[in-house]
């Protein structure tokens, strides 16, 4: 019977099969020619261009703006040219978000070369952020200044959920590499959710997500921004050892707790005293627990996501392919597979497909190890950042999630 | 003794090093990925477009449904130097009509984006509307079932975003879609 069913596929398969000159070509009497087209390329480079320059500009201003002038309105001015310009017109498509997969894929395959475009995407804003902080994220990044349009109040979200929360986009980093260099998905451009209304249409769930954040960033500052970007995860470590850094006020620091409660990415840290003297011997042993527990939250990582490689690989076409094909040896063939049809069609062997997917697969195993340390070390990092004490005598501006806005020296009594 | 008690209680000057290591090794590791990268541009054209490959595409009809465009950028396109320029064309007409006439409930594309002309006996020209063709991709299937496989399926690079993934080709089951170079821009059948 199963015999029967595959011959049965085979033919259907060379019937629907690419077709052959059943029909030989007209001899014309009435001298036919035949119609000549051409199918134009767009020739990208001018739009191409100009976004660069629209992205090195923007970004310029709001640097000049920020640092220099220590005003917010070219911010918001630079937020609505974004949105309107890379969000609405260009449809935010390629973005530095994305290009994070690309850059990633072009580094670890030899075959893929990356769009100079797409690199300077990639780029230009870590460039920028190198120089002078989260520029980028200011408001040139179509995603930010959406959000920082809309944002009206600014709802505290608990220290404790926030800083869980920054994880997130770390985490988000990583899958996504690991997705990327395996060539199984792009996983920041398909779970994109603010591209679904730039576009106008999109899937239900994406559009409904997106509104959601939006939603939330009336409420609170910027939740895309803070807990799901991951390129945003990328700048802050660049932001963080930045040239030149945005300061809240030059004169004298009044402590007066305005630009805390401007800020609405929470990126403003009190004035704190550590009072609490550590004698010698409790540092050491704090030391040591960092040491010993840094590892071992790395080897959780690892074991976790190496664990989980297996299901991490069904994320690949070819696996999926694999799992079809085999499936459908064993029970009867649906009547519309077109994966099924198409494989057989092709003339494919289900011997060299297993040996394809059992190197994808231990590729995953790998892969998934080293993400998952990385993962670990980053938590780990993270705790012992939380562990730390320092004191501050003014308000001090947390360079790595501060994003440039202006807010807090707009609302300091002392740039008066 | 007193510059070492200074430094001591000073931790910002420490700190202030830190932080120039650290922007050192920034700056070091964003120049080096972008060096690797550039170079990698001078040997490779860099992959610009999507397109499909029609040795691989089998019709599924999957293009029209899942484009992230309102109407599909994929559209029907036509091989007239491979074309039989039939009558009863498997392209033009749904199998299984009765009359050979153009009524809408005989004609394969549900948009009537398939146009024919009369050229001499007893040759038919047709055309595709791409205007009004919506990519489903049941004209193709016809014309490859039971034709010569002139009509084809195509993603058209003025129609197309150039989404950074392309969400056909992740359903797609032949594994047709492929980024092309820019001179490769359309996989076109010719003779």
């Amino acid at each position: 019977m199963k015999k029967y069913l595959v011959l049965l596929i085979f033919t259907f398969v060379t019937v629907t099969g690419n077709g052959e000159n059943r029909f030989p070509k007209p001899d014309f009497e009435s001298g036919y020619r035949y119609p000549e087209y051409t199918y134009e390329v767009p020739d990208e480079t001018l739009w191409i261009s100009l976004d660069l320059v629209a992205l090195a500009g923007l970004m310029g201003v709001v640097a000049y703006s920020v640092l220099r002038k220590r005003k917010r309105m070219p911010v918001l001015i630079v937020s609505a040219i974004s949105l309107a310009y890379f969000g609405f017109f260009r449809k935010g498509c390629v973005c530095s978000i994305g290009a994070i997969q690309n850059v990633a894929l072009a580094l670890t395959d030899s075959s893929y070369a990356v769009p100079l475009s797409v690199l300077l995407f990639f780029m230009l804003p870590i460039a920028f952020t190198l120089l002078f902080g989260r520029v980028f994220c200011a408001g040139v990044c179509p995603f930010g200044a959406l959000q920082e349009l809309l944002n009206v109040k600014n709802y505290r979200i608990p220290r404790v959920i926030a800083k869980t929360l920054e994880i997130i986009p770390w985490i988000y980093l990583i899958v996504a590499l690991l997705l990327a260099v395996t060539h199984s998905a792009f996983i920041i451009c398909r779970f994109d959710p603010f591209i679904g209304i730039f576009r106008f249409g999109g899937t239900v769930s994406m559009i409904l997500f997106g509104a959601g954040l939006l939603i939330l960033s009336i409420f609170t500052g910027r939740p895309f921004c803070r807990f799901i970007c991951p390129y945003g995860a990328i700048l802050s470590l660049f932001s963080r050892v930045a040239v030149w850094n945005v300061k809240i006020v030059k004169k004298p620091c009044i402590n007066c707790d305005l630009c805390r409660h401007a800020c609405h990415v929470d990126a403003i840290r009190p004035p704190y005293s550590n009072k609490i003297k550590e004698n010698r011997t409790v540092g050491v042993r704090r030391i040591l627990i960092y040491l010993v527990t840094l590892p071992l939250i790395t080897l959780v990582g690892a074991v976790t996501l190496r664990t989980s490689s297996d299901l991490l690989s069904k994320t690949n076409k070819k696996v999926q392919l694999y799992d079809i094909v085999t499936d459908n040896n064993e029970q009867n063939p649906k009547d519309e597979n077109y994966e099924l049809e198409a494989f057989l069609g092709q003339g494919g062997k289900v011997e060299e497909l297993a040996l394809e997917v059992n190197e994808i697969k231990q590729k995953f195993k790998l892969y998934s190890t080293v993400a998952g340390a990385v993962i670990g070390i980053i938590t780990g990092i993270m705790l012992i950042n939380l562990s730390l004490k320092r004191t501050r005598k003014n308000y001090e501006i947390d360079d790595a999630a501060c994003v440039n806005c202006g807010r807090c020296f707009e609302y300091c009594p002392q740039n008066r | 003794m007193a510059r070492h008690t200074e430094n001591k209680s000073n931790p910002a000057t420490r700190r202030k090093f830190l932080r120039t290591c650290g922007a050192f090794i920034a700056g070091g590791v964003a120049l080096t990925v972008s060096g690797i990268t550039l170079k990698k541009l001078e040997t490779e054209e860099p992959d610009m477009f999507w397109q499909i490959d029609p040795e691989k595409c089998i019709f599924c009809g999957r293009c029209e449904t899942d484009c992230v465009l309102p109407v599909s950028a994929v559209k029907c396109m036509h091989a007239n130097k491979v074309c039989g320029y039939c009558d009863l064309c498997g392209g033009y007409y749904r199998s299984s009509v009765k009359e050979l006439n153009t009524a809408a409930e005989n004609l394969m594309c549900p948009v009537g984006a398939i146009q024919r002309k009369f050229v001499e006996e007893p040759y038919f020209e047709y055309t595709i509307d791409e205007k009004l063709c919506t990519g489903c991709a049941k004209c193709a299937k016809g014309c490859n079932s039971f034709g010569n496989g002139s009509l084809y399926m195509q993603i058209n690079q003025n129609d197309c975003t150039n989404c950074n993934e392309c969400s056909i080709e992740k359903v797609c089951p032949a594994d047709a879609i492929k980024r092309v170079k820019a001179s490769g821009a359309y996989d076109l059948k010719e003779s």
